[in-house]
């Protein structure tokens, strides 16, 4: 359980360091950027989702003022590639090219143009003529998976659709069946999301030269995405810097590479530097949680123990491969009950939807769906508390998930739902739940896990930290921060370890020329993988620094004491941080301080959380309104718990509105998106927001640094479940597809007209 | 686009500004590209997002759907000339205080729509509040804490209109 910990600067409050730039514009983002000479491309996109093209013409686009140059499919590296930025594995199928003739989805690239200015380079995309044959798209996964359906990437999947194909299983479904006494199946829908950062997607690439690329973008993985840009371009690694600026959210639509390649063969082919920005339509249209199509059983015995967890979980991958097997694979490592026969059968499926791609809660948010609605129907088969059957099923410390091989490590899932119960006993006792004529509220809960880290135990992490004279140190780490607080998270790592003040921290990060490797910024990795190689950093560091004051003091035995030095030999010293620090650098027998770190992951500790959500069903209206939303999670020891808070927070709002109405979908009559803009596309407002509670236990993981795990993609994971089983609760109707606004009207949140 | 020209003159956080620009060219265009004024972003270019918010006579608008010569003669306050590291203005403080600000991309328009709304209406409830922001999105924080930033704010701000010292939340 919680260890003792008397922390100076881990588990505390602490606004973020960049907070002042960002408060004051000062912050610079990719397009915000302005290089000598820059020029700026836009893309000349499929409107049809499968099409061949027939015919580029460009010369009513060469008469634009400003026009600069064309990029037509034949000028650019022809080899297929995947763009997503994971570390190489065999899931991960080559089916993408930087520009094709044979688009296979609304948007797909097929030429880019470049202009002086990024109007004129838009106008001239726009009269760019390309002829396209059109042909029969298959937008949902039964299309593509129809036995008459064309293979739409041959060289991966001859005869069928399907990309991968993995079966997870133990047990025995028999015995599963056979011990069960109820079993509950339903068939669960989920429908693509978009990610809508703010920021739209932007890269300045700099390859004038044709040599040495520099790319400023909006990134998550900058060393994957470098080792793929120098793949496609036949480069060396050090001669391809990718550079991230700030970046404006991500939620994993940036752990890919988007179009950077283009961008940078522009820039080489018209000798300067370019930026290439997506509109608010393009990027709508550039990536999406994949959409799912879920079988789900599970089945209990009459004392409520779980026996059989059986799902065929299909995933929409759009035309190309990018992550989908990934998610598929980290969707099967997500059951945090003990059930003793689990099967679970997965398929990433190729369609000419919009491609799927990481986002926050990766394959998890697609089968936990589903699981927690069947958790709560059958809880109320079997007449138990919904808390009560969940927690009397999870798996303990000590014990591994279904077909997993490390045990949990740290688990405060109960304090989670205790605490829940607490907040919940306090709204009530404010406001009673309501059910008369017009109105009945109810709750409705789910609890979720994730990982700290990809759940293959991909993550790997350096980190390195020099040492000042002044006893303040340089860190640097490969990890990217993209809005989740991280660079303040592990200059707070370092702080507390090497007993220094945070403002003597500077931290550099995501750079490929200055700092060492990192995975990259996926997998809710950076607290747990980076920051472990922090801490192993600054270990590194102090014992450098100890074994350099032995050098200086061969005659005395010197030994640290609470970040001070005590000497005692011919002389009794004792040195603070600051002075070993100066005597180190300056004496005669001085020395270059630099502690370096580097974590492999080993284990993949899992956090947790639970959801309460309090709605209220309209009966003469069929509509429903959010009232109260709860989540408290056990992330280990919370580095910075000003960030995990708004981690929370901000993954509830995007449950919110994945659960009541975000969807994009692909009209092939207009040649549009559904949702073109964010008018269409309606993430929630300020106004939407139902009263929200976050909270955290007291935990400590034991492999975490300082004992922490993990919790941005955790946060969101078990709120579009808890919401639709507070409507089934309220509604009294049976729910198994997102977005409700399919079914019900919403109200907004906060209105309390009828109050 | 029209190639034609018009000259237009702004009272630019407190420093009359003179721009040559093009006929449909946005406000915001004139920000970033000719006033060297990133704070302001462009999220959509389409007013929906408010990350370009700016306040322009008093009035919080989303100055990708001003045309900039419409804007002649006005008065437009930025994000960049509101404070300073060492003076920030009490919502740039609060924001910072309160955990408002993850990826900072919609900071900028959050904070001057807060402005905005602070400097008409010094005690707004937290509905009013509520209100006055929908029209700028964020993507991270859910808003609670930015809700909790403008209210710290306002209590600042209210105590400075009433001739007190400050007493930052």
């Amino acid at each position: 359980m919680s260890e003792e910990k008397n922390y100076q600067i881990v588990n505390k409050e602490v606004p973020r360091l960049e907070s002042w730039k960002k408060a004051s514009g000062q912050a610079v983002y990719t397009d915000d950027i302005r290089l000598p000479n820059m020029a700026y491309a836009a893309l000349v996109r499929s409107p049809y989702s499968r099409a061949k093209v027939l015919s580029i013409d460009v010369s009513e686009a060469e008469k634009v003022p400003g026009y600069l140059g064309c990029l037509l499919p034949e000028e650019v590296p022809q080899e297929f590639f995947n763009c997503s930025g994971n570390p190489p594995s065999p899931l991960l199928m080559k089916d993408e090219q930087v520009l094709t003739m044979e688009p296979k989805v609304l948007g797909d690239r097929i030429a880019c143009v470049a202009a002086e200015t990024e109007q004129a380079a838009r106008e001239a995309a726009d009269l760019v003529k390309v002829e396209y044959e059109e042909l029969m798209p298959y937008l949902s996964i039964s299309q593509a998976m129809n036995e008459k359906a064309e293979p739409l990437q041959p060289h991966i999947a001859q005869n069928d659709n399907i990309i991968e194909h993995r079966k997870v299983s133990q047990g025995d479904r028999a015995v599963g069946e056979a011990e069960s006494d109820i079993i509950l199946e339903d068939h669960f829908v989920t429908q693509p999301m978009q990610h809508a950062t703010i920021e739209l997607t932007s890269c300045v690439c700099d390859f004038s030269d044709g040599k040495h690329l520099t790319v400023y973008s909006t990134s998550q993985t900058v060393f994957q995405e470098r080792r793929i840009m120098a793949e496609i371009l036949g480069m060396k690694e050090t001669d391809v810097r990718f550079s991230k600026p700030m970046v404006g959210g991500g939620f994993g639509a940036r752990q890919q590479l988007h179009a950077q390649h283009v961008a940078a063969l522009m820039s080489k082919k018209i000798g300067r530097p370019v930026n290439l920005s997506y509109t608010r339509e393009e990027d709508l249209y550039s990536v999406v949680r994949h959409g799912s199509d879920v079988d789900l059983r599970i089945g209990a015995s009459k004392d409520g123990k779980l026996k059989l967890f059986d799902t065929t979980f299909r995933l929409n991958a759009g035309p190309y491969t990018t992550h989908t097997p990934t998610v598929v694979a980290a969707a099967s490592r997500k059951l945090q009950y003990n059930v003793p026969n689990y099967f679970f059968d997965g398929l990433s499926v190729y369609t000419d939807d919009i491609t799927g791609g990481a986002f926050r809660g990766y394959g998890n948010t697609q089968l936990t769906f589903g699981r927690e609605i069947l958790m709560d129907r059958l809880a109320q088969a079997l007449n138990m508390d919904p808390v009560e059957f969940r927690l009397m099923n999870h798996v303990q410390v000590g014990e591994c998930f279904p077909c997993a091989s490390i045990p949990v490590s740290s688990n405060g899932i109960e304090e989670c739902a205790r605490r829940c119960q607490a907040i919940q006993a306090e709204i009530d006792a404010k406001s009673p739940l309501v059910d008369n004529e017009d109105v009945r509220q109810a709750w409705g809960i789910a609890f979720s896990c994730h990982g700290s880290g990809p759940s293959n135990k991909d993550g790997l992490s350096g980190a390195v930290v020099m040492l000042n004279d002044d006893a303040t140190v340089q860190l640097l780490v490969g990890s990217a921060d993209i809005g989740q607080g991280s660079e303040t998270m592990e200059s707070q790592i370092a702080a507390e370890c090497l007993g220094i003040p945070l403002s003597s921290v500077k931290i550099t990060a995501a750079d490929t020329l200055t700092t060492p490797y990192n995975t990259g910024t996926f997998g809710s990795s950076q607290t747990f993988i980076c920051g472990n190689s922090v801490e192993l950093a600054c270990k590194d560091l102090k014992r450098k620094v100890l074994d350099q004051l032995k050098n200086i003091y061969p005659d005395s035995e010197v030994v640290e004491k609470e970040h001070s030095y005590q000497i005692h030999g011919s002389e009794d010293l004792e040195l603070s941080f600051e002075e070993a620090t100066r005597k180190i650098m300056f004496d005669l027998k001085g020395g270059v301080m630099i502690g370096a770190g580097t974590y492999k992951a080993a284990a993949c500790p899992n956090p947790f959380a639970v959801c309460f959500v309090k709605a209220e069903y309209h009966k003469k209206l069929n509509a429903i309104r959010l009232l109260d939303i709860i989540e408290v999670a056990d992330v280990g020891t919370p580095i910075n718990r000003m960030t995990v808070a708004g981690q929370l927070e901000g993954g509830i709002a995007q449950g919110v509105g994945y659960a009541l109405y975000e969807r994009m979908e692909i009209n092939p009559r207009s040649r549009r998106t559904q949702a073109s803009d964010l008018l269409h596309y309606r993430i929630p407002q300020m106004d939407d927001m139902p009263q929200t509670y976050v909270d955290m236990v007291d935990s400590y993981d034991p492999y975490g640094p300082h004992g922490a795990k993990s919790v941005g993609e955790l946060a969101t994971v078990p709120v579009a479940p808890a919401i639709v089983n507070a409507v089934r609760h309220a509604s009294g109707q049976e729910l198994n597809s997102l977005p409700l606004c399919d079914k019900f009207i919403i109200l907004p949140s906060r209105r309390k007209e009828e109050a | 686009m029209t190639d034609k020209q018009y000259q237009i003159t702004l009272k630019l956080n407190g420093q009359t500004r003179s721009f040559e620009v093009e006929e449909g060219e946005t406000l915001l265009h004139v920000l970033r590209e000719r006033a060297g004024l990133t704070g302001a972003k462009k999220g959509c270019d389409l007013g929906e997002c408010g990350a370009c918010t700016v306040i322009l006579d008093g009035r919080a608008v989303n100055s990708c759907c001003v045309f900039a010569v419409s804007a002649d003669g006005k008065q437009v306050e930025t994000i960049e000339g509101i404070g300073s590291e060492e003076h920030p203005h009490p919502l740039q403080q609060a924001f910072m205080d309160a955990g408002a600000i993850q990826c900072g991309f919609c900071t900028p328009g959050m904070i001057m729509a807060a402005k905005a709304l602070l400097d008409r209406n010094p005690h707004p409830t937290r509905e009013e509040v509520r209100q006055a922001m929908s029209g700028n999105l964020c993507r991270c924080t859910g808003y609670e804490k930015i809700e909790q930033a403008i209210a710290m704010a306002a209590e600042v701000v209210a105590s400075y209109a009433e001739g007190k010292e400050g007493d930052r939340a």
